[in-house]
């Protein structure tokens, strides 16, 4: 019996966003130096914050210490994720559907986002400290805000990569937007640090969770046009 | 947009409109309200211009899903220009709030959800208006302007209406206050207060037709 052909392209949509994340995750491994600088600049911004915050520190400083340096990490760490293989993306225009890309893209830049809050979280309490009345509910607010940031930021950061100065344009473009992810985030977080309940912010929570879903849906329909060349 | 360019009924509607706009709000009788006072004519000046620069807003984001759609230059243009009136609107919004806000609230900026708000609105924009013109590419701008710009206004309706009705505030209608309308907004302001959101409104609509012609102009002009 003949065989048949022994390449076969990518048919399953889930085999393609597997390569894709693996792609991505080969792609930082050999450029190791670029996850080692993140990590760098978070542990050197804390620690910064650490000296400069000297014994002044509190609770509600804190929390707003903490939800800037989420934000500039989640910025330096995020914005690479399209500028990083700009050279090679015409090999994927063809190779593979922008709605696979974005999946992937999603995925694997939710991950990094995830790591990067335990990274974080892990080092503020070293060096300032972890004073949250209520730390599962302060982990279940930090995942839906940082959700948010890792959705948005990756949307910003495909418009971004197609500017000459993509770097420069990234924070221009994405700290506007990210601003009602982050003022919903953080006042739940500042309730959550002196004690809230899951009832006392259920609401900013739902509105947070909502607003999730439409960037998700909103990254889903403008891709496409934002990936194309 | 190509209708309001022929004709030619609006603009004189709008003259009539603002004429009596300027004339009504400051001539015609207003409630005295205590604090307020005589200041509550600016509201005549103030709120249309939030009116105009959202509809504005709406119209140009209309504009840039139809560029997406069917790749006609010509509506990149209109979203655009509609975008940079809607941007001087919301100054003007901002500013002359904040000469109110002087007079009764004390402080040009009292960190009023609404005013913080309207000023995060206005860096949304002004970052749209710097990405358009870091790109070079007349499609690539339009592009990934239109697809900046979908995501500004959808991001923007939350911003302006959710969430300051969300916490305390001083403006009328968030946070326990009382609402437009209920009774600080009576029939004497009601009447000059529709016909000046109309009229001003055309007139951001007048001003887009005219920079659109401009920079129609301008385009025939490199070209030869």
């Amino acid at each position: 019996m003949r065989k048949t052909l022994s390449f076969q392209p990518y048919f399953c949509p889930m085999d393609q966003i597997i390569a894709l994340i693996k792609k991505d995750l080969l792609v930082d491994f050999r450029q190791k130096y670029v996850v080692a600088g993140i990590a760098l600049y978070v542990f050197a911004t804390i620690y910064i914050a650490y000296l400069a915050f000297n014994n002044v520190i509190t609770p509600a400083i804190w929390n707003a210490l903490f939800w800037l340096i989420l934000l500039f990490s989640s910025i330096t760490g995020l914005g690479k994720s399209f500028g990083q293989e700009a050279h090679r993306s015409h090999y994927y225009y063809y190779l593979a559907k922008p709605v696979h890309i974005l999946t992937s893209k999603l995925i694997y830049y939710g991950f990094y986002e995830i790591l990067l809050v335990v990274l974080l979280t892990g080092i503020f309490n070293l060096f300032l400290g972890f004073p949250v009345e209520n730390p599962s509910l302060f982990l279940v607010n930090l995942l839906a805000g940082a959700s948010g940031l890792s959705v948005c930021f990756t949307l910003i950061a495909s418009i971004a990569a197609k500017s000459d100065n993509g770097s420069h344009l990234m924070p221009i473009l994405a700290f506007p937007v990210i601003i009602p992810v982050l003022l919903l985030a953080v006042t739940n977080s500042r309730k959550i640090v002196f004690g809230a309940s899951l009832a006392d912010i259920s609401g900013n929570l739902w509105v947070l969770v909502c607003f999730n879903v439409i960037i998700i849906a909103l990254s889903f329909i403008l891709f496409p046009y934002s990936w194309k060349n | 947009m190509k209708y309001l360019m022929k004709a030619y009924w609006w603009k004189l509607l709008t003259v009539i409109l603002l004429i009596y706009t300027v004339i009504g709000g400051f001539l015609m009788p207003a409630p005295r309200l205590p604090i307020l006072n005589e200041t509550i004519r600016i509201l005549h000046f103030h709120v249309p211009m939030w009116f105009g620069m959202i509809i504005m807003f709406l119209v140009s984001v209309f504009y840039a899903i139809k560029y997406l759609s069917t790749k006609n230059l010509m509506y990149d243009l209109y979203a655009e220009q509609l975008v940079n009136i809607g941007v001087m609107f919301g100054v003007l919004g901002i500013v002359s709030g904040m000469i109110w806000a002087k007079f009764t609230w004390g402080e040009s900026w009292s960190n009023d959800p609404k005013q913080n708000a309207s000023a995060v609105a206005l860096l949304i924009y002004f970052a749209l208006i710097i990405l358009r013109e870091s790109l070079q590419d007349d499609h690539q701008k339009a592009r990934l302007g239109a697809v900046y710009n979908i995501f500004a206004f959808a991001v923007l309706i939350p911003l302006l209406f959710v969430l300051p009705r969300m916490t305390d505030s001083l403006h009328p209608g968030n946070g326990g206050n009382p609402a437009f309308g209920q009774y600080d907004l009576d029939s004497d302001l009601r009447m000059v207060f529709y016909p000046a959101v109309l009229g001003w409104t055309f007139l951001g609509f007048w001003m887009a037709t005219l920079k659109i012609r401009a920079a129609r102009l301008q385009k025939h002009l490199d070209y030869e």
